[in-house]
């Protein structure tokens, strides 16, 4: 997800509670594209199990819709609550949450019910934020909530948890009150101190990891955390085809070597295009692998060079096979998927020349216009892996 | 020292399609006195494809900068025997 100049890396990870199938946290997060925006809700719903699951999916789905539409926090956790159906063993309706909401020119705002307080780390250190505090009236109860403004920065992390964290080992010899948030903050900065640029997910793991040790290995609380990590996108660039002028050649080389983040080819014309203008040598390996595919070749300063058309024809039967970012196996294809998934935005330059050998009705395979096979690979990309792309032809 | 047999492969579509994919395996193939005496590499498209006509059919072979056409295992080997 990335506003207008920035990504936002946003994963979160859970525990259930011992013995439960499902948890009665969630986390849901949502990137409105028109208005740059990208609003996170993590709820906590009362009690564990599937009660609380329901309290917490309801809470954290009506307020995500209620902020995208830009309704007053207090008009939204007034609806929440009066919403929630009562525990009929508590007699309250009840779910914590926590709403993030950052908008296309860095302004975050965020809003604590009941939650423990969110983490914003900036240089490897917690930066405190000043908060404000709100009336609301749920169900004829005066209770407090919280706000936070503040504008992100590049590199920063928010970091959000329910209290199965920061109340994790809680009766344990050596912390009697659980592990609190202050141990909590040495355990990220040592993380932070050691992996700098660590992704969310892998943040957010480690920290319910720990937790889930603290209560040794049986979680006595939904154990989640959620993080949202602000940092520059990781950029890749598929090149393809060769240009359908060749005074546009001089064109692609250009935007091979300005580009800030790495660099596929694929194609051979292509690679011997790229190979003249910058006069380094392509080296074809002959490994014959499994796939079926022309093998690899390397080319300095290139992070891939393959085959073109079979090679991306592959690339597109495979995303439309699998669901989810692990792949397996060998071959050009499979390397070039890798490298998608790794980054954050894909940019497609596509040389539009038709080679006139591949029009032969007598060849045996059926070897697809170039730009048809990318326009199907961008498709999936776009709805079912959420990337951002870029398409341009030469 | 005596020069190599230099052999190029075309890894290009065409080539590839047509047969070449084959090709690669020509260094388990080839007869024991010729196995020290070659280089094989493989080559990004070598463009005999674009005239046809002339050059005939892929999968196309370079062996010591001479062309072959429609190549084969077997074309290859035959071609290295009677040759070397």
């Amino acid at each position: 997800m990335n506003t207008r100049k920035n990504f936002i890396d946003i994963d979160h990870y859970q525990l259930n509670k011992n013995k439960n199938v499902v948890c009665g946290d969630v986390f849901l997060s949502k990137k409105i594209k028109e208005e740059g925006k990208i609003i996170a809700v993590l709820s906590d719903g009362l009690g564990s199990g599937i009660k609380a699951n329901v309290l917490a999916t309801m809470t954290a789905s009506m307020a995500l819709n209620f902020t995208s539409n830009n309704s007053p926090i207090q008009h939204t956790a007034e609806i929440i609550s009066n919403t929630l159906p009562i525990d009929s063993e508590r007699q309250i309706s009840y779910a914590t949450f926590t709403i993030i909401d950052i908008d296309y020119d860095s302004e975050t705002k965020i809003i604590n019910y009941d939650n423990p307080d969110f983490l914003l780390l900036r240089n490897q250190k917690f930066i405190p934020i000043p908060e404000n505090s709100i009336e609301i009236n749920i169900l004829g109860k005066n209770k407090k909530m919280y706000s936070f403004d503040f504008k992100i920065q590049k590199e920063d992390r928010i970091i959000v948890f329910t209290d199965g964290v920061s109340q994790s080992g809680i009766g344990n010899t050596n912390m009697a009150f659980g592990w609190g948030i202050d141990n909590v903050k040495i355990f990220i900065i040592d993380l932070i101190n050691k992996y700098k640029f660590i992704s969310s997910h892998d943040l957010a793991k480690k920290i319910v990891n720990q937790a889930n040790n603290n209560d040794i290995l049986k979680p006595r609380d939904d154990i989640s955390c959620a993080v949202l990590y602000f940092r520059e996108p990781r950029k890749l660039l598929i090149c393809t085809g060769p240009p359908f002028n060749k005074f546009d050649d001089n064109k692609l080389g250009s935007i091979i070597k300005k580009y800030n983040g790495k660099v596929i080819i694929s194609g051979g014309t292509t690679s011997q295009i790229v190979s003249r203008l910058f006069n380094k040598e392509i080296h074809v390996g002959l490994t014959l692998d499994h796939s079926g595919l022309p093998p690899i070749a390397k080319m300095e300063g290139i992070e891939l060079v393959t085959e073109g058309i079979l090679t991306l024809g592959k690339v597109s039967e495979i995303l439309q096979n699998i669901n989810t970012t692990e792949v397996n196996g060998e071959g050009a294809a499979v390397e070039i998927i890798k490298n998608i998934f790794n980054n954050d935005i894909i940019e497609f330059v596509v040389g539009t020349k038709i080679n006139n050998a591949h029009q032969d009705p007598n060849l045996p395979v059926e070897l697809e216009i170039r730009r048809n096979v990318v326009k199907k690979i961008i498709k999936i990309l776009e709805e079912k892996f959420l990337k951002e792309i870029n398409l341009h032809f030469i | 020292m005596e020069k190599k047999i230099e052999i190029k492969i075309c890894i290009g579509t065409l080539c590839y399609v047509m047969g070449g994919s084959e090709l690669q395996l020509l260094a388990e193939h080839l007869p024991e006195k010729f196995k020290k005496r070659v280089d094989i590499i493989g080559s990004t498209c070598l463009d005999y494809c674009l005239d046809q006509e002339k050059y005939g059919k892929a999968p196309f072979v370079e062996i010591n900068g001479e062309v072959m056409a429609e190549a084969s295992i077997n074309k290859v080997i035959d071609y290295l025997i009677k040759k070397y």
